[in-house]
This record gives structure tokens, C-alpha cells and sequence, in this order.
């Protein structure tokens, strides 16, 4: 059973005349119950196409061509105002990329809260504040925070209190932007570990987890995606992608993880040359191309299909029948 | 001590110590023009006493005596302190016998009722608009507005005023040329009296008005593009708040500087719009200041400058304090708590 699926997602910046092609034929499905981890370097496109599944587009962004169904509701055909009305924060809910900022500064958080909900359900102020009382209670956050103002959180708490915002109406799908990248290890733990609780008590369904952090995705993920210039490259279980990556994209990424961990050290720790493509004028053929070590004429030609090499795994690369 | 108490105490040190150094710039300056002061005087008292040249002696003598003016500067400064504390503004010199204070005070009501009103409509209409052009941003809305604004700010108000006067009241003769009232009426609270005044008080309204406009919009135009782009605009737009509500959190946020600038520009109020005053003869203190400031008035310069002054510290002390109790963020930053 799928939660979400999307089907030949195409999503460009107009800059003037010209695309950034920032989202690029992608199609992609989160099941019940699943995590699914997407990982890329920076600028690959992560965070526009996130943006993407739950419609969150706006000029210059446009929608270019592409289906999204979630939870068998096609919101790539919905108005911004419907989608604000009756998906966003009810079915999808996102914790942004620049969450340490995403709280109103001038309100009290619980204000904040009481002003978001309040306008697209029929609870009363006063029902709200007492169903996000009782949610910061479930997830250890003491509810005497809501009665503070933003800038008077620490960082990893801002983090965890717009997690809980975002998760109150408990929606279908959670899409997490990067959500550890500014904190330190020990206050990331605590959010991954509430993401987890989260997920485990039901209180979201699914979950779509962005990261260039292989290593975080391994403790969560079941599914990973790979991301290169505005394409997906590969996806598998967690473990296929660490431990038996296939597209030399994700070799890369995987050998460039450091780790104390015996097995994996022994593989020593490289580098992927060269830099990430312009999206405005992305290579031709396949985009990781220039930079692949085992480039054949055909990458520079051709753009590889995508194949299905197993049931749950999928590649995008010419050469992948001499990986296997 | 409470930490806002230290930082109240703090600010009203600053106060002080600042108006004590504006004492002393008033003092000195006008003296540093050159010129007699009782020049004026004493010629006018000539006509009247020439057949008596002992006594204009007398007059001059008593005339300097009262206005301290052959004496040593430090005891002028000392004494004008003094005379400040105790709430004594002195006597002018070119209105002799008046007291500064009086005059002050008869000219004060035409300046308030003139620049209170001006600067409010010029506020609210320039930081509505402004906003409205942030909201619209891109559009032909703020692709007309944005030129405007830009013309308006950078137009001289007193040049402005010039203008209106010179199409208004010269060419086209819609309006009177100067005065806060027809010459010769005498004020009272009748109907006839009221549009008597409004017909004068519209060009001087207006050309105060639309020369600050520009200013509040571009200023505010310029935070609300800002805040639109704010990542908790974003996030509570990815969880569904109406666009309404999001308007009204940027225009909250935007506010705040906005309105430091109309607290410091009440401050100022007293001096009114100085050379607005003088192109339509307005009886305003702005006039009053100029006609002090041309005749060397000591006194009166002294007087009117005080009194700016202190309400200009004064606003100052009270933006201080209501940024602070309006943004949380600034309350602990000044309390450091």
C-alpha cells in the first residue's frame, strides 16, 4: 500500500527565459508505515522536491508536468487555497530545513499554535491549547514552554517544539528537511529519537526523512533514495544502499561516510571528484557523467533509463549489469 | 535590582548627561552670530526718545542688565541654567516685554494641530500602502506605487509646499495664500470660523502630508519585503495559516521600526515643519523660531530650543521603553536577562 506517489515529477525554477531544472522527471513512493530516507549532496534538489510532493510550490518554482497522489487524493491538480484549507498541516505536514527560525517571533509559541489551528479546524482556541498541552506532555516537552517566546528556546528544543506543532493534527505524512544539520550530535539524537517516537505511537504514518547524513538514515530509515542534479540515481532498502551500493553515485556517497565501524573502515574513505552540476545547463546523457569514474561513451550520449533490477530496487545506470 | 529597573536608570542617566550638552550648545550658539540683539530695539526707542538722550542711556543700561548681555558668557550660562531649572524661560527680546514661555505656548496649539494630524495621515497612508506594494511585489501595483513613493520621498517638503502654494493659491487662487485664518477674524469655535480654517489649513496639511509619505512607505515596504521572506512566513504557510493571518504577522513585525520613526518624529514636533511654516505664514513655532533665529533673539531661541529639545529626549526615552515592553526580543537583549 502506498501513501504517496508521485509519477514523472518535473518542477523548474523560470529564471528569465531559461530552467533550473531542480526537479527532473522524478517518481517516487512512500508505503504505509515506511520511512524513506532521500539523500544527496547539497543543491542536488533535496529540499525542492520535498517541497514538491506536498505541492508547496511557488513562483519562480512551477509545477512543470507530473501526478501526486497522496493518500489517494491527487493534490497536483488542487488549488493553493484548497491544499492550505484541507491538506497541509491535516494529511502532510512539514518541519522545515530553517526550523530554528520558523517559529513567530513576536507571539508566544502557544499563540502561534492557536492561530494555526483555529483556521482550519472547528476547535476552539481553548480545545487547541488544551490538545497541545496534552501532545507536549506525551513527547516529554514541558507544556510550560508554549508560554515562552521563540527566542527564548535553545535551538535543538526550537527543533523538537516545531516537530510537535507540525505532527499535532497527526497527519498521514511527515516530510523532515534536513532537521539535525544545525544541531549538535547530542541535541540530535534527542530529535531523531522523537521522530522515532512519533512514528512508533502512530501519531504520523509514513515519513520522508532528508539528509546528506547516510548514517542517521541507517538508524531510521527502511528505504533510501539517492539524489543526484535533480534526479533520482537509486533506490533501495537501507541496507542494500550501505552496504551493496549500485549506481557509482551512491558508491561515492557511501565510501565518503566516515566510521569507527570495523567492517566498514577497512573500505578506507574516498572522495568523489569534481563538483555538482549547474542545474540551469545540466550535463547531457547521464548527469553524473563527468564525474563517474567508470564513464562510458553511452553515459555522455544517452540518458539511462530507469531499472527495476530487483522487486524494491531500482537504478539509473547504463553500466549496472557490471556491478552486480 | 530588577535588571529592566537598572536598565531604566541607565537610559535616564544617558537623558540627562544629553540634555545638559544641549543646554550648552543652545548657549553658545546664537551667540556666536554676530550682531546686537537690542539693536532693534534701541533704534525703534530712539525714534520715540530722541529729545531725550539720557534716558535711552537709562533704557539700555536697564535692557542690558535684564538680559544679561554685557556679562561674562560663564555667568550668561549660569544664570540662563538656572533660570532654565527653575522653569523660567526668560523675556524676548524682539516681543519685549512677553514672556518666552507665553509666546511658546499661544504659537504652540496651530504647530500641534497642523503637524499632529499631518503625520499621523502620512503614517498610516505611507505604511498601507507600503505594505500593500511589498504584497504585490512584482506586480503593476508596486511597479506604479515604487516611483511615486521614490519622487515623493526625495521631493523637498518646503520646495513642495512652494509648488501647491504657487498652483493652488498663485495660478488657480483655490486657496489662500498664507495664515492659519482669514486676517482680521477672530478665533472662536463657529462653524464659519472652521471652514475659514480648514480652507487654509488644507495646503500646509497636504504638503507636509504627501512629502512624508513616501519616506513611511519605502521604509515600510522595504521591512515588509523582508519579513515576507521570514522562514516563519513560510512555515506557517506550509501548515495551512490563511494568507490574511500571515499579512498581518508581517505587518506586526514590519511595524516596529516604523514606529520609533513616528515617536522620534513627535519628538520634533515642537520646531514644526519649520520652512512649511515660513512659506505659508502659518503661526506656528516653526515660524516663531525663524523670526527669533532672524532677529537674534537670545532669549526665545534659548526658550523654544529647550523646550524641542526636552521633548525631543523625551519621545526618545519613551520609544526606548515601549520597544522594549512591545518586543520580547529587545527586552532581553537591553536586560541582558
Amino acid at each position: 500500500m502506498t501513501l504517496l506517489e508521485a509519477e514523472h515529477v518535473k518542477a523548474y525554477y523560470s529564471i528569465r527565459n531559461s530552467y533550473v531544472k531542480a526537479v527532473d522527471d522524478v517518481s517516487l513512493s512512500v508505503d504505509r508505515g515506511a520511512i524513506l530516507g532521500l539523500a544527496g549532496e547539497s543543491g542536488c534538489g533535496k529540499s525542492t522536491l520535498v517541497n514538491t510532493l506536498m505541492m508547496n510550490i511557488r513562483p519562480p518554482l512551477r509545477l512543470i508536468d507530473g501526478t501526486i497522489v497522496l493518500d489517494g487524493i491527487k493534490i497536483s491538480e488542487m488549488s493553493r487555497s484548497k491544499l492550505k484549507k484541507d491538506v497541509w498541516g491535516i494529511l502532510v505536514s512539514i518541519v522545515p530545513q530553517s526550523a530554528l527560525n520558523a517559529l513567530m517571533p513576536t507571539k508566544k509559541i502557544v499563540d502561534f499554535v492557536k492561530d494555526i489551528f483555529h483556521y482550519h479546524t472547528d476547535m476552539s482556541r481553548a480545545e487547541i491549547v488544551s490538545m497541545v498541552r496534552k501532545r507536549f506532555e506525551e513527547l516529554n516537552l514541558s507544556p510550560e514552554i508554549l508560554h515562552l517566546y521563540p527566542h527564548e528556546l535553545s535551538g535543538g528544543m526550537k527543533q523538537r517544539v516545531v516537530i510537535a506543532i507540525s505532527t499535532l493534527l497527526n497527519p498521514k505524512l511527515l516530510i523532515v528537511d534536513e532537521p539535525t544539520s544545525a544541531l549538535d550530535v547530542s541535541t540530535q539524537k534527542q530529535v531523531i529519537k522523537l521522530l522515532v517516537d512519533l512514528h512508533r505511537a502512530k501519531i504520523i504514518e509514513s515519513m520522508v526523512f532528508v539528509t546528506h547524513d547516510l548514517a542517521i538514515l541507517r538508524q531510521i530509515a527502511d528505504k533510501i533514495a539517492i539524489m543526484y542534479a535533480g534526479k533520482i540515481v537509486e533506490v533501495a532498502s537501507t541496507d542494500d544502499i550501505l552496504y551493496t551500493p549500485l549506481h557509482p553515485y551512491t558508491r561515492g556517497l557511501v565510501n565518503a561516510v566516515m566510521t569507527p565501524e570495523s567492517e566498514v573502515r577497512k573500505r578506507g574513505i574516498t572522495f568523489i571528484a569534481g563538483e555538482p552540476p549547474n542545474l540551469l545547463n545540466p550535463p547531457s546523457g547521464c548527469r553524473f557523467h563527468p564525474r563517474c569514474p567508470y564513464a562510458k561513451p553511452i553515459c555522455k550520449e544517452v540518458e539511462p533509463p530507469i531499472i527495476e533490477v530487483r522487486d524494491d530496487r531500482i537504478v539509473a545506470c547504463h553500466l549496472v549489469e557490471s556491478f552486480m | 535590582m530588577n535588571p529592566f529597573v537598572k536598565f531604566l536608570s541607565r537610559r535616564a542617566g544617558f537623558l540627562v548627561l544629553t540634555f545638559i550638552t544641549f543646554i550648552f550648545i543652545i548657549f553658545l550658539l546664537p551667540r556666536a552670530i554676530p550682531g546686537n540683539p537690542l539693536s532693534t530695539l534701541l533704534s525703534q526707542l530712539f525714534q520715540r526718545a530722541q529729545q531725550n538722550p539720557e534716558l535711552i542711556k537709562a533704557v539700555y543700561r536697564q535692557l542690558m542688565e535684564e538680559f544679561g548681555i554685557g556679562k561674562p558668557l560663564h555667568v550668561q550660562f549660569f544664570e540662563f541654567i538656572s533660570r532654565t531649572f527653575t522653569g523660567d524661560l526668560g523675556t524676548s527680546i524682539s516681543a519685549y516685554p512677553r514672556k518666552v514661555a507665553d509666546l511658546v505656548f499661544s504659537y504652540l496649539p496651530w504647530t500641534l494641530g497642523l503637524l499632529i494630524p499631518a503625520t499621523l495621515t502620512s503614517w498610516i497612508i505611507g505604511n498601507l500602502l507600503g505594505a500593500l506594494a511589498a504584497y504585490k511585489r512584482k506586480t503593476i501595483v508596486d511597479n506604479a506605487l515604487l516611483p511615486v513613493f521614490l519622487t515623493l520621498s526625495q521631493t523637498p517638503y518646503y520646495w513642495l509646499a512652494m509648488i501647491l502654494l504657487f498652483i493652488f493659491a498663485v495660478v488657480f487662487k483655490v486657496f489662500p495664500i498664507g495664515g492659519a485664518y482669514t486676517t482680521g477674524r477672530i478665533p472662536a469655535l463657529t462653524l464659519e470660523f472652521a471652514l475659514d480654517f480648514l480652507h487654509h489649513y488644507t495646503l500646509p496639511f497636504l504638503s507636509i502630508t504627501l512629502s512624508a509619505m513616501g519616506g513611511w512607505a519605502i521604509g515600510m515596504r522595504v521591512m515588509a519585503i523582508y519579513e515576507l521572506r521570514a522562514d516563519y512566513v513560510s512555515y506557517a504557510d506550509s501548515l495551512g495559516l490563511p494568507d490574511s493571518k500571515i499579512l498581518r504577522y508581517v505587518f506586526r513585525n514590519s511595524m516596529l521600526p516604523q514606529i520609533t520613526g513616528l515617536a522620534l518624529n513627535f519628538g520634533s514636533i515642537l520646531g514644526g515643519s519649520l520652512i512649511t511654516e515660513v512659506v505659508f505664514s502659518y503661526p506656528g513655532t516653526g515660524f516663531l523660531i525663524f523670526t527669533s533665529l532672524s532677529r537674534l533673539d537670545y532669549p526665545m531661541i534659548q526658550g523654544t530650543f529647550v523646550l524641542l529639545i526636552s521633548t525631543l529626549l523625551l519621545a526618545n526615552f519613551i520609544v526606548d521603553i515601549a520597544y522594549a515592553l512591545i518586543d520580547p526580543r529587545i527586552k532581553t537583549g537591553y536586560t541582558g536577562g
